[in-house]
Order: structure tokens, then C-alpha cells, then sequence
């Protein structure tokens, strides 16, 4: 194969097209979990299969295999150079994370793809153009993760028995499991503060709630002198729970709720509660199991355990630790909590949400097992710090911003609304939102209450991201008379951002309600 | 997994052999099912070593033959970072010695219990099971302790402060003002040494300015005190930390002479030849006193214990005036020799149990600090102020 300027010219543009359109293809696949079914769906869905890139790659696999006539390898290669940087001049909220599978992955593609030119290169040449095109369109991450499948299985073996063996070298270890389908994050970190006025703690940072991120917190983070260890536990679908329970073995169990999150891989609802169930079921005899009772799928699940079991609420008097006398002030809110023993205990906070309070009375329950002293779990309840993202207030330049990024369930928009309608304001009431996604067929019923409780709080405008749940929102807002000129529709949170930017005023108060993954189109 | 307990000692002091024991000790009584010791010795010179052969006292004969048996290492300050490097890099292997969770501090003396010690560690976010730098400097310092205490209405005797250059430059303007302030008999001492270094009682002027022409070769800061001649000692320690502290039994060191020496503290004894230090002081436990003495000594204790931020154990030498019956606080010793545990094991808590506690305080206090803001994630450099007026630079 001689090798024209123009054929060189293509090569070079072909290398960052192949560069570009790998990353993205690792990227989408890393984001839907490395789960084939999921990605496959995610690309059906959005419309990826028939994106620009995949048009160059197919469009130039099928020319090239009549001719390679110079002026078209410099269209293509024109074209592939714009793309590619187009590609990386991208911001991605999320990037893709070199992780050390993701470093095999792209070995393994990087190897075979060249393999798979230099040999057509040799033994077809003709083809050897139509080849490499074809092996840029999306998918190729899902057969190259496919063969890496027995080396990752291998290495993910290891690194679990790694981290049982190393749970087992710590027999004293008390192990917490926090599951529900929201608030376990908050109630994750409300726990590990009061908890650490007694005991060394260890909780599972950020989002890794998974068996692999469990096991990566325990190889990396597990420490000789941790007493306590608390497990976020998440699931995608039945069996996550029990799975991560069967490596760390918890004594104490927390569900904090359930709810209609991922129903498309779940189904049900009674199927989420049944998952969510898993933690609780799985304590031993002398475990403690804690459910919020305020939830009712929570509250209607019958489970069957040996552990001890308590109940949690706001106001419900059937409940073990039962919170109450809810008052707010300017920027404090004070509660209290009744004990299974009759005892109540006041206590004072800055966090904002009454479902952080019952977030707050779970951890209560715990401390209580783990003999944390009455008046050390009122300071350590003083002194909580607001979580980045989950309803956390933030000022700048005379505008107040809730940042409520991180919620995406109907009770959580409803409690960060709840707040904004109660602020004192000089100015206006803002809300940007995107609606709810990932809710199955009860995805248009919830953004459409959410626009009502738009319209009830007392918000002067309100901004919709993305055309997903437009609809759905505006109705809602249109069914409580909310006024037409007030709705403003963008397409990105970046645009978003910019309207605002230009018209916000001093004493304004902003709402971001739950935010999109970049992989949502 | 057991905790890695990095044990301290030696240091540039004169008390380093007295650290060794107390070192040395507290290893001998340390859970070796719990923790995994590791010694790191701080020669005379400053440099740091670690090896097994510093845990028995005799290895300490020829210090040449255990510096060549024990390997040279160093810690980073750097946030984060608890390993122990060897200065020596092996062509093949790790260039750690060892990773270290925890110190437990045994120096004493000049650079290890002023805060020096602690200000480096403070460097590194390693937990460690003593006062920090601001408690550590004070309490070291006869003249900022005495200030303190005397602010927040506990007993000490009257005193007088001044600096070397003072003294060698105004010499009788300072006799004055010392005379002034105080009557003879006194006692002269260097602000920030330990172990009755360098200190002398004084009946005449003469007597003053000999004593204090010697002070002012071992230390900068010079303090002159009340002395008081029917003097009776007690002592009594804390353990806990600036919050919650409780005080063990108080005991009455019996010494030769006016006051106790650096001979009687550690090489008195008697037939005991082997140096066993502050064990091997004549003394009496629990001191034989009037109950409301006792719980006036011991409450005092903790009031200083807190007054001066402490944290860990600390030893609080009390001055008895068998004229009047007045009680005073004298000094605190920050680190104490054999961490005081012959106190503790008398008020009921073993050694064992003692450094227990000692490791939970030093994790306890890295824990409540690393709830406090030292610093904001923000860059206020990137910042840009919404209204742009206050930058004063042109608009966009």
C-alpha cells in the first residue's frame, strides 16, 4: 500500500478521530454502569445510533470500499478533523475516569483495532480504509469489554477477597448499612458526624455505593484504628443489596425510604422495597434494623428478620424514635425527638428540609444503640454542616442559591420547594429544574405535580431544562394558573445560567431542582 | 489490622536519657496484640532512627555500636503523608520504613515538650497523644504559665520576668526591680528548661546575681519566684483532654536538700543501681493529706489542665507553704517522666489502659479538628463579584 499525501493526510486526521470517538464511546459506556443492556437502551433511546459521527463513520466505510479517490480521503479527512476537535473541546460534566479497567479496555482496543488494519492492511488492502472507519462507531466498548470480561472478573475477584480478608482482620468493627431510594446519603453523613463524637468513623464516600466501590472504600480507606464503618448501600437492581451485605456482614441496618426511583429496571415499587428490604433482612440476631415509617411502601413491607427492629418518623405516634415540635427561625430549625423509653430530647440545627429531620432521627436511633451520650449527639447535631448540592444554601453577590442538584425524586423537590416557599425574600422566588427522569410510566404524572407545586410555592419564575418533561411541567404549571410570561423554557443549565445571570436582582432566591447526567440527551 | 503507634523519644535535650526510659517503659506496657510498635529515637545530634534495638536500655551503653545497629529515617511535612522514609534508599525494596497511624510522644525538655515536636507533626495531620504546639509552648514556659494561671485566678507565687539582654545590660536596674517586687529568700530559674537544670535558691543579692549570671548560659528568659522555705511538694497528674480531664491520686516526692535535683529525680535511689527514673525517686503515694487539700489539689490540677489547653497526660507539681497552709501551682510538666503511669496505676488505671486512653484522645482530637474550617475550597482569585464594581476593572 503506497502511501499518498492524501492517503497521509487521512491517516493523521484518522488518528484523532479514532482518539475522539473511542473516549466518547468509553465515556457513554462507563456512565451507564458497564452495563451492555443499559447502554444499549441509553442509545436507542437518545437517538445516538443516528448521531453526526456515526453518519461519517458508516457514510466513509462504505465509500472507501469502491474508491479512494484523493479529493474524498481530504473531504473525509476534513470533516474527521472537525469532529475530533469538536469532540475535544467538549466540557463534560462528568469525564471519563482513567480507572484501571478502563486502562485494560482501552489496550485491549487500542491493540486489536491495529492489529485488525495492519492485517487487513496486508492481506486485503483495498478493505483496509472501510475497516478502520468501521471500527469507530459506537459500540465497539461493548465486544472489547466483552473479551477484557475473564481478566476483569479475575481482577475483581481478587480485589473482593482482598477486602473481605482484611474486614476479617477486624472482628471489633461495627458495620452500618444505610439503603433506601433517597436520603441515604444525608442520613450517611448526619450518622458519621454525631457517630465520631465517640469512635473513629469510616463511612463510604460520595457516590461509591456500589459492591466494587464498597470494596475500593475497605482496600483504600479501612484503617486499623476505625471503629465503626458505615455502608451506603445503592441499587440498580434486585439482588444489589445483598450482594454488598454478604461482603460486610452489617449489625445494624438502616432504610430510609422507597420510592419510585429507576423503575425501569426495577418495575415495581414493591420490587424496590423488596431490594431495599434485603439489608434488613440479612442482620443477624442482636442487629438492629431501622425503617422510616413515613414512607409507606417503607412502612407496608413485611419483613422477616432476626435483628432487633425500630421505626422512625415525623409526628407518626406509633413510631419508636418519633420527631416533633418543628419550628423554624432565621436559619435554624429546632425539633424533638421521643425515645422508645418516653424520654424527648430537643435539638437544634442548620440544615434545611423537614426530610432531613427525619433523616437526622435515624442517625438518632443509632447513636442511641452505640451509647453516644444524649448531650453529645445535640452538639454534634449543632454543628452538622449542609452537604454540597443536597439543598445546601449558598450566597453571591446579593443572590441566595439552593443548590438541590443532587435530589432527583419527587419528595425531595417537594421538601426544597417546601423551603423556598417559606424564605424570607426580598426579592424573587426562582426555580430551574429539568423535572424527573428515569421514573418509568410514572414519569409524566410526577413532573406534571411537580409544575403544580411549582405554581404553589409561591415562585415568581420558573426555568425548564431540556424538552424531556416540558410538557408534563408546563401543564402542571398551567393546571394552577400559573402566568405564561413566567415560563421560560432552555435547553441546558448553561443557558439557563445566562438568562439569569442577566436579569437577577439583589434578594433574589434561586432553586436548582435536581440536575441531568451528561449521558441524558 | 493492628494500629501503628510511632513511639518518640530522646530528642536535643538534657532530658534525652530520661526520655529513653520513659520510652522504653511505655513500650514494655503497650498491648502487642493491639498496637504495632515502632521506636524512633531522636539522637542528641537531632537525627531519627528506628530499630528494635532501641527498646531495651541496656543497647543505650554505646550509642556508636546502636546508631551502626539501627537505620537512620526521616518524616515528610507534608499533609497526609505518615510514612517513615529511610534515609538510605535500598537498591531494591521500599524506601518506607514503616506507615505510621498514631505518635505517642515520650520526649522531654527543650524542642520535644515546647512545642517544637508538635509544630512538625502538626505539619503532617498525624494524630498524636499530646498537648499541641500552643499548650505544649506555654506550659514549657515558667513565665507565659505563671501569666496565664495567674489570669485565671489559680495560685502562684509572685514573680519576676526578664530577658539575658536585660539582665547583661541593666543588670542593677533589674536587682532593683526584682528586690522590689520580691523579698529574699527567692529562687532563680531559666524559663524553659526542665529537670532542675541550671536553678538556684538565694538569700542575699550576692547569692541573686550569681545564681542568675548561670541561668542566663542555659536560657534566654529568666524568671525569679518567692522561694518557699517550709516547702512540702505534691504532685498529681491529669489525663484527658481541654474539655473533659479527670486527676489521678496526688503523691509527695521526698527529696535531699531544698529543693529535689536532677540526682534525686533520677539517679537517687539508693541501692538500686540501675536507673529506673522518676520511679526510682523516694516517694510517697497516695500523699498522706487532709481530704479538702487533696480534692483543692486535685480540682486545681484540672482547672490548670484546661486553663492551659492541654490534652493527653500532663503532671502538675504543686507547691505546699507549711507556714500558712498555702497551695500553689509550681509548673506542668507537659510530657511526663514515665508518663506519671505510677500515678495512674495507684488511682486504679493500669499502664496499659493508660496509653489506651492516650491513643483515643490523640484520634478524638483529630477528629474534632478536622471538623473545624482551616480552609475554603474557593479560589478568591477566580472569584468574580456579580455587580463588578468592587474589582474596579473594566466591564465585560
Amino acid at each position: 500500500m503506497t502511501m499518498t499525501p492524501s492517503l497521509i493526510i487521512f491517516a493523521a486526521a484518522y488518528l484523532l478521530y479514532w482518539a475522539a470517538t473511542t473516549r466518547y464511546d468509553t465515556q457513554m459506556f462507563q456512565q451507564n454502569s458497564y452495563r451492555p443492556e443499559r447502554w444499549r437502551r441509553w442509545w436507542l433511546s437518545t437517538g445516538e445510533w443516528a448521531s453526526r459521527s456515526q453518519l461519517l463513520s458508516l457514510s466513509s466505510a462504505a465509500i472507501f470500499a469502491f474508491t479512494w479517490h484523493p479529493a474524498l480521503l481530504y473531504a473525509y479527512a476534513a470533516w474527521a478533523a472537525v469532529f475530533a476537535w469538536a469532540e475535544f473541546s467538549m466540557r463534560y460534566k462528568i469525564r471519563l475516569v482513567y480507572t484501571m479497567r478502563i486502562k485494560r479496555l482501552l489496550a485491549t482496543r487500542t491493540l486489536l483495532t491495529a492489529a485488525a488494519i495492519a492485517l487487513t492492511a496486508s492481506y486485503a488492502p483495498h478493505w483496509a480504509l472501510s475497516v478502520a472507519m468501521l471500527l469507530t462507531m459506537q459500540g465497539w466498548v461493548v465486544v472489547f469489554d466483552l473479551i477484557n470480561r475473564p481478566v476483569e472478573r479475575a481482577v475483581t475477584r481478587w480485589y473482593y477477597n482482598d477486602a473481605r480478608r482484611i474486614l476479617r482482620s477486624m472482628p471489633g468493627l461495627t458495620i452500618i448499612g444505610i439503603t433506601g431510594s433517597f436520603g441515604k446519603t444525608s442520613t450517611k453523613h448526619f450518622l458519621h458526624r454525631i457517630l465520631s463524637e465517640k469512635y473513629n468513623v469510616l463511612m463510604t464516600p460520595g457516590n461509591y455505593n456500589t459492591t466494587l466501590g464498597v470494596v475500593r472504600t475497605i482496600r483504600e480507606q479501612l484503617k486499623p484504628y476505625h471503629n465503626v464503618f458505615i455502608v451506603e448501600m445503592g441499587a440498580k437492581q434486585r439482588g444489589d443489596i445483598r450482594e454488598i451485605c454478604e461482603l460486610v456482614h452489617p449489625s445494624i441496618g438502616i432504610v430510609t425510604s422507597v420510592g419510585e426511583m429507576h423503575l425501569e429496571t426495577f418495575g415495581s415499587v414493591e420490587n424496590v422495597a423488596r431490594t431495599k428490604f434485603e439489608l434488613i433482612e440479612s442482620l443477624p440476631a442482636g442487629g438492629l434494623g431501622v425503617v422510616n415509617i413515613d414512607s409507606e411502601a417503607a412502612a407496608r413491607y413485611g419483613c422477616r428478620t432476626a435483628a432487633d427492629m425500630l421505626t422512625y418518623s415525623v409526628d407518626n405516634p406509633e413510631a419508636d424514635y418519633r420527631a416533633g415540635d418543628i419550628g423554624y427561625s432565621a436559619g435554624e430549625t429546632t425539633f424533638s425527638v421521643t425515645t422508645p423509653d418516653e424520654r424527648r430530647d430537643g435539638f437544634m440545627t442548620h440544615i434545611l428540609g423537614s426530610g432531613n429531620i427525619l433523616n437526622i432521627t435515624a442517625a438518632l436511633a443509632v447513636a442511641d444503640r452505640l451509647g453516644i451520650p444524649v448531650a453529645k449527639q445535640r452538639t454534634a447535631v449543632a454543628q452538622i454542616r449542609q452537604i454540597e448540592h443536597r439543598l445546601s444554601i449558598r450566597r453571591s453577590g446579593g443572590i441566595t442559591i439552593l443548590d438541590d442538584a443532587y435530589n432527583s425524586n419527587p419528595a425531595g423537590a417537594r421538601m426544597a420547594l417546601d423551603v423556598l416557599s417559606r424564605f424570607a425574600a426580598e426579592g424573587r422566588r426562582i426555580v430551574v429544574t429539568p423535572g424527573f427522569v428515569e421514573m418509568g410510566a410514572r414519569q409524566y404524572d410526577n413532573n406534571r405535580e411537580l409544575g403544580r407545586h411549582i405554581a404553589m410555592s409561591g415562585c415568581d419564575m420558573a426555568y425548564i431544562v431540556n424538552e424531556v418533561n416540558r410538557q408534563a411541567i408546563t401543564e402542571g404549571l398551567r393546571e394552577c394558573s400559573f402566568p405564561e410570561e413566567r415560563i421560560h423554557v432552555v435547553a441546558t443549565f448553561a443557558e439557563a445560567s445566562a438568562r439569569l445571570a442577566a436579569t437577577m436582582r439583589t434578594g433574589d432566591v434561586v432553586l436548582y431542582e435536581n440536575d441531568l447526567p451528561d449521558s441524558f440527551k | 489490622m493492628k494500629i501503628n503507634v510511632g513511639v518518640i523519644f530522646g530528642g536535643r535535650s538534657v532530658e534525652n536519657e530520661i526520655s529513653v526510659i520513659t520510652a522504653v517503659q511505655t513500650m514494655s506496657a503497650m498491648d502487642a496484640d493491639k498496637y504495632n510498635i515502632i521506636p524512633i529515637y531522636i539522637s542528641k545530634q537531632g537525627h531519627w532512627y528506628t530499630g528494635d534495638k532501641l527498646r531495651s536500655t541496656d543497647n543505650y551503653r554505646d550509642m556508636k555500636r546502636l546508631l551502626s545497629e539501627v537505620e537512620e529515617v526521616y518524616l515528610r511535612p507534608i499533609y497526609g503523608d505518615n510514612r517513615l522514609y529511610r534515609v538510605r534508599k535500598p537498591l531494591l525494596g521500599s524506601d518506607v520504613a514503616a506507615t505510621i497511624d498514631v505518635i505517642l510522644p515520650a520526649l522531654h525538655g527543650t524542642s520535644g515538650e515546647d512545642g517544637a515536636f508538635q509544630g512538625t507533626i502538626e505539619f503532617t495531620g498525624i494524630p498524636y497523644a499530646c498537648p499541641n504546639p500552643l499548650a505544649s509552648a506555654n506550659g514549657m514556659d515558667k513565665i507565659t504559665m505563671k501569666m496565664i494561671l495567674k489570669e485565671c485566678g489559680i495560685p502562684v507565687v509572685d514573680y519576676c520576668w526578664f530577658s539575658d539582654k536585660e539582665w547583661l545590660s541593666e543588670r542593677d536596674a533589674t536587682v532593683r526591680r526584682i528586690e522590689a517586687k520580691l523579698h529574699y529568700p527567692m529562687i532563680v530559674k531559666p524559663a524553659n528548661l526542665g529537670s532542675s537544670v541550671g536553678i538556684k535558691a538565694v538569700h542575699d543579692r550576692s547569692e541573686l546575681i550569681e545564681a542568675v549570671d548561670n541561668a542566663v548560659t542555659y536560657s534566654k528568659r529568666i524568671i525569679v519566684e518567692t522561694l518557699i522555705e517550709q516547702l512540702k511538694e505534691i504532685n498529681c497528674s491529669v489525663l484527658g483532654d481541654y474539655y473533659d480531664c479527670r486527676a489521678s491520686v496526688c503523691e509527695a516526692p521526698v527529696r535531699s536538700g531544698e529543693i529535689l535535683s536532677y540526682e534525686d529525680k533520677y539517679l537517687g535511689g539508693g541501692k538500686n543501681k540501675q536507673s529506673q527514673g522518676m520511679r526510682s525517686t523516694v516517694r510517697e503515694i497516695p500523699a498522706s493529706l487532709p481530704q479538702q487539700t487533696t480534692d483543692f489539689i486535685r480540682r486545681t490540677a484540672c482547672d490548670t489542665f484546661k486553663a492551659l489547653a492541654c490534652d493527653g497526660v500532663s503532671r502538675i507539681d504543686f507547691m505546699i507553704d507549711q507556714a500558712d497552709g498555702s497551695i500553689y501551682v509550681n509548673e506542668i510538666n507537659t510530657i511526663p517522666g514515665s508518663l506519671s503511669f505510677y500515678l495512674w496505676e495507684a488511682t486504679g488505671v493500669p499502664f496499659g489502659e493508660l496509653v489506651d486512653t492516650l491513643i483515643d484522645i490523640a484520634f478524638r482530637r483529630k477528629r474534632d479538628s478536622d471538623f473545624k474550617i482551616t480552609s475554603y475550597s474557593e479560589n478568591i482569585f477566580a472569584y468574580q463579584n456579580v455587580h463588578g464594581a468592587k474589582t474596579g476593572g473594566a466591564k465585560r
